[in-house]
């Protein structure tokens, strides 16, 4: 690996429980996340794992546990502050924005940063301009690392599955996050594009140092690229470590490959 | 051959990013604009300018903000009609009841409170979605209506709410030849038409469209959907309030509020179906279809019927007016769901490589 130094815990999650109505979708879950690591959720369907990224930037709020982030606690927030507090994601089913080219779809993850108003941009004048330009060299550089040059004003419904993963992963990026959450990047994908993707989450992580939280089924995908790995199962997290650890947990092995194997 | 793109190499992102990137399409537009502002006065006859292109270009506005609303926002609104009600009514108001208000500034006054109007109608969007907030826009429709009748203060207490709208004087000059009508309403839907093409190509109009495809994704990436959807009925508003008043000012010289009925309501809604929803020129294409058609039919069927030496009554062709007007608009749809401004895309995207197939 690269010279990446793994620092302080930038995310920590203590005792979140989350419920709708009586279903319990996550319990007593704590965990942490430092700075410049890819931490991967792992757990058989239904466990929690997407869940745990919607209480991460605010698309849920959990009824019980604190969540540090940077040291300081946070209040309950709504997805755009997660935004604002340079937390991005991708989702498990693409969310991008049928309509829209690629290169429309990346300049919207930069839409945080931009401050010019609508009288600006009717008139197309000023900040408006200046600002479009700017952010324009900005998205390029995404456009350029994620090698998606040739396609950059095609509507990305029209694109094959395997790139609109990656161009949802450059909409995420473009916001240049602190931390990023990848909800199943590799999921429906075959063997060079999962590659691919792997690719360029170390890169991303290697280059800009980006946090990368991640949700993964692939479990070669998970033990190769992740740095700490944590294991739910039915909303209860059953092991937390090492790849080489979590490999080696008992609970972990049950839960998998059931009782009594 | 005409329309190649090819050798059209953009080497600076402010080139990539002009409003027609394409040259054929910025002579296209000029061209379009210099015959509207200095051929047609010279052609076309006062019947032309005040029953043809005058409610066109009025109407084309109108579908203009819905289709921000609806095209780009995703918001669907059955209230275009009286947001230009309130337009007309407010305009008149002001220039009523302030002394000397250049006209300019009560149209963008009525424009304005429109989009006051539009916000406040608006605030359901946060909660509901598609058809729901249809219905609860369709409220406005006929709230604005009854408001308007049952206060007489808004009408200058004339009966049944009928309004008489005041002299068009701009610098001291009173319009009254309908090619002056036409010029001044022409040249603010220029302005507005390409306002409208800066937003949907701005970080507004972005934001607008992320809105509408993907919500849960809009928000994540940091949008936040009531002020975004707001704006969209702010402007959306403000647009048909604008029409509402040269409607009132520049069309028909005296309007009721029974005249912003539902009928007009959906008769916008079609204009963007037909046109394009989500396209500024769609809105054009659009009413141009819906308002246009009937007339030439009005022409073309007696003619044809001429022809053949088949007797038809009026009251027959104006049947057969409708049952083809109906018949039409299917055959769009079906064969192009996505409106007239598509198909003219997909034409240009063909030409492109003409003669060629691929």
């Amino acid at each position: 690996m690269s010279g990446r130094k793994i620092g302080e815990v930038i995310l920590d999650l203590q005792n979140i429980s989350l419920r709708f109505g009586g279903v319990k979708a996550l319990t007593d879950i704590s965990f942490d996340v430092r700075e410049h690591e890819i931490r991967a959720i792992i757990g058989p369907n239904g466990a929690g794992k997407s869940s745990m990224l919607n209480v991460i930037n605010g698309v849920y709020h959990p009824q019980e546990g604190k969540i540090f982030w940077r040291g300081q606690e946070r209040r309950k927030m709504e997805p755009h502050e997660a935004a604002q507090q340079n937390i991005a994601r991708t989702f498990q089913n693409i969310a991008l924005f049928k309509g829209m080219s690629v290169l429309d779809n990346i300049m919207t993850g930069r839409i945080t940063k931009m401050r010019a108003n609508f009288i600006e941009h009717a008139l197309w004048f000023g900040r408006a301009r200046r600002e479009e330009l700017e952010h324009r060299r900005r998205v390029e550089e995404v456009i350029d690392f994620l090698e998606i040059q040739h396609i950059r004003k095609t509507p990305v419904g029209r694109l094959p599955y395997g790139l609109q993963k990656r161009v949802e992963l450059g909409r995420a990026l473009a916001a240049e996050p602190a931390m990023l959450l990848l909800d199943e990047p590799m999921a429906g994908m075959n063997v060079e594009e999962k590659q691919d993707m792997c690719r360029f989450i170390l890169d991303v992580n290697d280059q800009f140092g980006t946090t990368i939280v991640l949700i993964e089924h692939d479990m070669g995908v998970v033990m190769d690229i992740s740095d700490r790995v944590v294991v739910l199962d039915y909303g209860k997290k059953i092991g937390d470590g090492v790849p080489d650890e979590v490999k080696n947990n008992e609970d972990v092995i049950r839960a998998y490959l059931g009782a009594g194997h | 051959m005409l329309y190649r793109e090819a050798g059209q190499f953009k080497t600076s992102y402010t080139a990539d990013q002009q409003l027609f990137p394409i040259r054929q399409d910025r002579i296209g537009v000029l061209v379009l604009l210099a015959i509207a502002f200095l051929g047609v006065p010279l052609f076309a006859s006062d019947y032309w300018f005040s029953a043809i292109l005058i409610p066109f270009l009025i109407f084309s506005l109108a579908a203009l903000g819905l289709n921000i609303l609806t095209g780009y926002a995703g918001q669907l609104s059955l209230g275009s009609a009286a947001f230009m009600a309130v337009g007309a009514y407010a305009a008149y108001n002001f220039q009523l009841r302030i002394e000397g208000i250049p006209i300019l500034v009560s149209f963008a006054c009525g424009g304005l409170c429109a989009a006051l109007v539009g916000v406040l109608f608006g605030l359901p969007s946060l909660r509901i979605k598609g058809f729901y907030l249809a219905v609860a826009t369709l409220a406005a429709q006929f709230f604005i209506v009854w408001c308007l009748t049952k206060f007489p203060w808004l009408s200058n207490n004339s009966s049944s709410g009928v309004i008489s709208t005041q002299q068009l004087i701009i610098l001291g000059h009173e319009l009254k030849t309908p090619l002056e009508k036409y010029l001044l309403v022409l040249a603010i839907v220029v302005v507005l038409a390409l306002a409208a093409k800066n937003l949907v190509r701005s970080a507004t109009g972005r934001a607008w469209m992320a809105v509408r495809d993907m919500d849960v994704a809009a928000s994540v990436i940091g949008i936040k959907l009531l002020p975004t959807k707001l704006l969209a009925f702010a402007i959306s508003s403000f647009y048909c309030g604008v029409a509402g008043a040269l409607y009132a000012f520049c069309y028909l010289g005296s309007v009721e509020p029974d005249g912003f009925s539902l009928d007009m309501s959906f008769k916008i809604l079609f204009m963007i179906i037909i046109g394009g929803v989500g396209s500024i020129m769609g809105s054009f294409l659009g009413a141009a279809f819906i308002l246009l058609l009937p007339i030439f039919l009005d022409v073309a069927l007696p003619f044809l019927a001429g022809l053949f030496g088949l007797p038809f009554s009026s009251a027959t062709v104006s049947h057969i007016q409708i049952l083809l007007f109906g018949a039409l608009i299917m055959f769009f749809l079906i064969v192009e769901p996505h409106g007239l401004a598509r198909l003219w895309q997909i034409g240009k995207e063909k030409l492109r490589l003409w003669p060629f197939p691929h």
